[in-house]
C-alpha cells in the first residue's frame, strides 16, 4: 500500500518535470549554467582569447584593495539609486494619482501617458535625450527665451548625472500602472466616511491612500533599487559614462572590463559583488518593510 | 477501458510533446552542422569562405559587389560575408576566437593586429608574393616580428584639414606644411585676435592620449609606451604641453570644456569643425569624406601637414589589412582571393576608395578619373602626411586601462576638477600597472 502510493506519487513527479522541461533545460543551460560559470570565471584570469588560469582570490582583491575606477563606479551607482528611485517612485505615485480620476476618455489619456514607457528604455530615445540636453538642444533653446544661457548638461560633470536621473524618472510608466492598479484596490467606503468623519484632501492621502498602498509602494521601491543599480544604456549611450567619469556606472564599468579590456575573469568578480549589493539592499528592504509596509489581510495597522 | 490512469495519459501526453520539441531541435542542428560540414571540407570541389570587416554602408555594398564578381569567377567558391560597424565589430571578434569560430578571413586594423598574433590566431601569409603589388617598404613596414600576418589594403595617414573661407575672412595667416609646433600655436593666438568669439582656432584636445603623444614623439622623445612596451611618458614635456593647453583655456583660445566635450567627431550636429566652432582639426585619410561631407555648403577645406618636430609629425602607413585565421581550411584559396582583392582593377573599380587610398598603385591611377572631391581630399592628406610622416603607434594591448584613465582624468583636469599634478601622479600609476600587464 505504502509502497504504491509512493510509486503514484513519484510518477506524478515525473509528469510534472516532463511538463516543466522546455523551460527547466532553458533555465539550467541557460540559465543557471552561465551563472555557475561566472562564478568560475570570478576566480580565474580570462581574456576570451586564451584559456582562464585559475587566479584564486587576486580579482576579489585587487577590486577591494588598488582599483579607484571601482570605488568611482560604486559612488556614482549610489548617488544615481539615491536620487532615481524616490524622484521616479514620487513622480509615478502623482501621475497614477491624477489618472485615478473619473474623467471623460481618461483610458485614452492613460494610453497617452503610459506610452513613453514602451519606448523608454530604448537606444532611440537615449539619443533623443542626448539631442535635447546638448549645447544647441531643445532645453538651451528655450531657456534662451528666458534669457538663460545654457550649459552642455550632458557634458558637463555637474550636471550630468542629473540629466540621467531625470530621464529614468521620465521612464515612469510601468511603475505608474502598478499604483495604479494599487489604487484602484482602495475600497471607496473608507474614504467616504473620512469625507462624513470632515478629513481633508491631505489627511485623506496620508491616513488612507499611503497605508492602504504601502505594499504596492513596497514592491516598486524593491523593483526600483534593483533596475537602478543595474542602469545602463542611456549611461552607455548619452554620455559613455564622460565627462571625467561622472556617469560612469558600475554595470558600464562592468561592461567595458569585459567586452573593451577583455578581462572577464575581473567582469564576473565584479558582477557578483553587485549581486551581493543588490541583495543585501532588498533585505534590508524586506526587514524595514515591517515598520511600515501595511497588509490589511493580516489585520494590523 | 475507462479505467486509465490520468497521470498516465498525462504522462504520455508530456512525453510526446518534448518528444517533438526536443526532435526539433536535433533535426535543426544536424542540418546546421552539415551545412558547416559542407563548408569546411569541399565536397564536390566547392569551397566556402568566411569573410568579415567593419565599415560604412558603402563599403558593405562595394565590398559585397567584388565579393559576387570572385564568384562568377571562380566556380564552386562561395562566400559567407558578415559585416557590421566598428563597435560591434570589435566586441564580436574576440567571441568568436574564444569558441574557435573566427572567419577565414577578416579584416584587421593595426591597433589590434597584435594582440591577435601574440594568440597565434592569424596564419602567417609571408610566402604570399605581392612584390610586383605592394611597395616592398610598406610590406616591411606592416611585418610583425618579420612575418606578414596581414594584407594591407590600403593607404593611411593623418594630417590637418581647415575651414580655408573662415580663414580668408578674418584675414588669417594661412599654415604651411610641416609647421612646427610652436607656430601651431602661434597661429591659435593669432587666430584668437581675429576670430568672433565663439569661434575657435583650435580643439582642446587634453583628454585625446594620441594627441600628447604626437607632440612627444615630434621632440623624437619615443611613444608613450616604448617599444610597445616601457612605459615613458616625459614628464617635462607632458607638463610643458598641458600648461600651454591650460593657459589657451583661460585666454579662450580653445573651446571651454562642455563645448569640447560635446563635440563628437564626425556627427553632422555635433562635429565642432562641422558646425563652424572650430576651424582647423586632424583628420585621418580615411575620414576625409567624411569630413568633407560635414562641411556646409560653401565652405572649403584645405589640407595641411601636422605640427611637427625635430623627429617628424604625424603618420602615414598602411592600417587596415585582411587576414587569415588560423585554423582555416582554406588558407590557400583565401591568399589568393586577398592577393586579387587588392591587384585587380575591375575588383579596384568596385571598391574604390570605401577603404583608404588603394594600396596598389595602378588600381588607384584607373580610379582616379573618377574620385569625388572627398576622396580627392584623402589624397592630399596623404601627399602632405607622408613628407615627415613617423610611424603610427597604436597603445599596445594591456594598456586599455592607461588609456581610458588619461581620458577621465584628463578631462577632469579640463573641468578643474584635478589638479595637472594629481592628474600625472594617477597616470604614471596605471601607466606602471599596464608595464605589468604588457608582459
Amino acid at each position: 500500500m505504502f509502497a504504491k502510493q509512493s510509486r503514484i506519487k513519484h510518477q506524478h513527479n515525473i509528469a510534472g518535470y516532463v511538463f516543466i522541461s522546455p523551460w527547466l533545460i532553458g533555465f539550467l543551460l541557460l540559465t543557471l549554467w552561465p551563472i555557475l560559470q561566472s562564478l568560475y570565471l570570478s576566480f580565474t584570469q580570462y581574456s576570451l582569447l586564451d584559456s582562464p588560469t585559475w587566479i584564486g582570490s587576486q580579482n576579489y582583491e585587487n577590486i577591494f584593495q588598488k582599483d579607484r575606477l571601482f570605488v568611482k563606479s560604486l559612488a556614482v551607482t549610489f548617488t544615481f539609486v539615491l536620487f532615481a528611485v524616490p524622484i521616479k517612485l514620487f513622480f509615478s505615485l502623482m501621475v497614477a494619482m491624477l489618472l485615478n480620476r473619473d474623467i471623460k476618455g481618461m483610458s485614452f489619456y492613460r494610453t497617452l501617458i503610459y506610452f513613453p514607457s514602451l519606448i523608454g528604455g530604448s537606444i532611440a530615445v537615449a539619443a533623443l535625450w542626448r539631442n535635447m540636453f546638448g549645447l544647441d538642444g531643445y532645453i538651451n533653446h528655450v531657456l534662451g527665451w528666458f534669457g538663460i544661457e545654457g550649459i552642455g548638461w550632458i557634458s558637463n560633470p555637474n550636471t550630468a548625472l542629473g540629466t540621467l536621473v531625470l530621464l529614468s524618472a521620465w521612464q515612469f510608466g510601468s511603475t505608474m500602472v502598478i499604483f495604479l492598479a494599487g489604487l484602484k484596490q482602495i475600497p471607496k467606503d473608507l474614504y467616504e466616511s473620512a469625507s462624513v468623519d470632515g478629513a481633508g484632501v491631505l489627511r485623506k492621502f496620508w491616513n488612507i491612500t499611503l497605508p492602504m498602498l504601502s505594499p504596492v509602494m513596497f514592491f516598486n521601491l524593491v523593483l526600483g533599487i534593483i533596475n537602478a543599480f543595474q542602469m545602463f544604456t542611456s549611461a552607455f549611450v548619452i554620455t559613455a559614462g564622460g565627462p571625467a567619469n561622472a556617469t560612469y556606472m558600475y554595470v558600464l564599468f562592468l561592461y567595458e572590463k569585459a567586452f573593451k579590456q577583455f578581462q572577464m575573469g575581473y567582469a564576473s568578480a565584479l558582477a557578483w559583488i553587485l549581486l551581493l549589493i543588490i541583495a543585501v539592499f532588498t533585505i534590508i528592504n524586506f526587514v524595514v518593510s515591517k515598520y511600515w509596509v501595511h497588509y490589511e489581510s493580516e489585520g494590523r495597522g | 477501458m475507462k479505467a486509465i490512469n490520468p497521470w498516465f495519459k498525462l504522462l504520455t501526453t508530456a512525453t510526446l510533446v518534448s518528444a517533438l520539441v526536443i526532435s526539433g531541435c536535433s533535426s535543426n542542428s544536424t542540418e546546421s552542422a552539415n551545412k558547416s560540414n559542407s563548408g569546411a571540407s569541399k565536397s564536390g570541389g566547392s569551397t566556402n569562405i568566411k569573410i568579415m570587416w567593419w565599415g560604412s554602408d558603402q563599403r558593405h555594398e562595394a565590398t559585397t559587389k567584388a565579393l559576387k564578381l570572385y564568384e562568377e569567377q571562380h566556380a564552386g567558391l562561395t562566400f559567407t560575408p558578415e559585416y557590421t560597424a566598428w563597435d560591434g565589430y570589435w566586441s564580436k571578434l574576440p567571441t568568436l576566437a574564444a569558441s574557435g569560430t573566427l572567419p577565414d578571413i577578416m579584416q584587421m586594423d593595426a591597433a589590434y593586429i597584435q594582440s591577435y598574433v601574440k594568440r597565434g590566431l592569424l596564419a602567417d601569409l609571408s610566402e604570399l608574393d605581392l612584390s610586383e603589388i605592394v611597395d616592398e617598404q610598406v610590406i616591411e613596414n606592416v611585418k610583425i616580428d618579420g612575418k606578414l600576418y596581414g594584407v594591407p589594403l590600403s593607404y593611411n595617414g593623418q594630417a590637418m584639414v581647415y575651414n580655408k573661407k573662415a580663414f580668408e575672412q578674418y584675414g588669417i595667416t594661412l599654415p604651411h606644411n610641416n609647421w612646427t609646433w610652436e607656430e601651431f600655436f602661434e597661429y591659435a593666438r593669432e587666430a584668437r585676435t581675429k576670430l568672433p568669439e565663439d569661434v575657435y582656432p583650435i580643439d582642446d584636445l587634453r583628454n585625446i592620449w594620441e594627441w600628447y603623444q604626437f607632440y612627444q614623439t615630434s621632440k623624437g622623445l619615443g611613444p608613450i609606451f616604448k617599444d610597445g612596451k616601457t612605459f615613458n611618458l616625459d614628464k617635462e614635456t607632458w607638463f610643458e604641453f598641458n600648461e600651454i593647453y591650460a593657459d589657451f583655456q583661460k585666454q579662450g583660445i580653445v573651446p571651454p570644456a562642455d563645448l569640447q566635450l560635446y563635440s563628437k567627431e564626425n556627427d553632422p550636429q555635433t562635429d565642432s569643425f562641422a558646425n563652424g566652432h572650430v576651424i582647423l582639426r586632424g583628420s585621418s585619410v580615411g575620414s576625409a569624406s567624411a569630413v568633407e561631407a560635414l562641411l556646409p555648403e560653401g565652405g572649403e577645406i584645405a589640407v595641411n601637414s601636422y605640427p611637427v618636430g625635430n623627429a617628424g609629425g604625424g603618420w602615414a602607413q598602411s592600417t587596415i589589412f585582411f587576414s587569415v585565421s588560423a585554423k582555416s581550411n582554406n588558407i590557400e584559396q583565401a591568399k589568393q582571393f586577398l592577393k586579387w582583392f587588392i591587384s585587380d582593377q575591375e575588383a579596384g573599380k568596385l571598391l574604390a576608395t570605401t577603404r583608404g587610398i588603394p594600396i596598389n598603385s595602378d588600381v588607384l591611377a584607373s580610379i582616379e578619373p573618377n574620385l569625388t572631391s572627398g576622396e580627392r581630399l584623402g589624397i592630399d592628406l596623404l601627399e602632405v602626411a607622408k613628407p615627415n610622416a613617423l610611424p603610427f603607434y597604436p597603445a599596445p594591448s594591456g594598456a586599455e586601462d592607461f588609456t581610458a584613465t588619461y581620458k577621465s582624468e584628463m578631462e577632469s583636469v579640463m573641468f578643474g576638477q584635478t589638479t595637472l599634478e594629481q592628474a600625472y601622479e594617477t597616470l604614471v600609476e596605471k601607466g606602471k600597472a599596464a608595464e605589468s600587464a604588457i608582459q
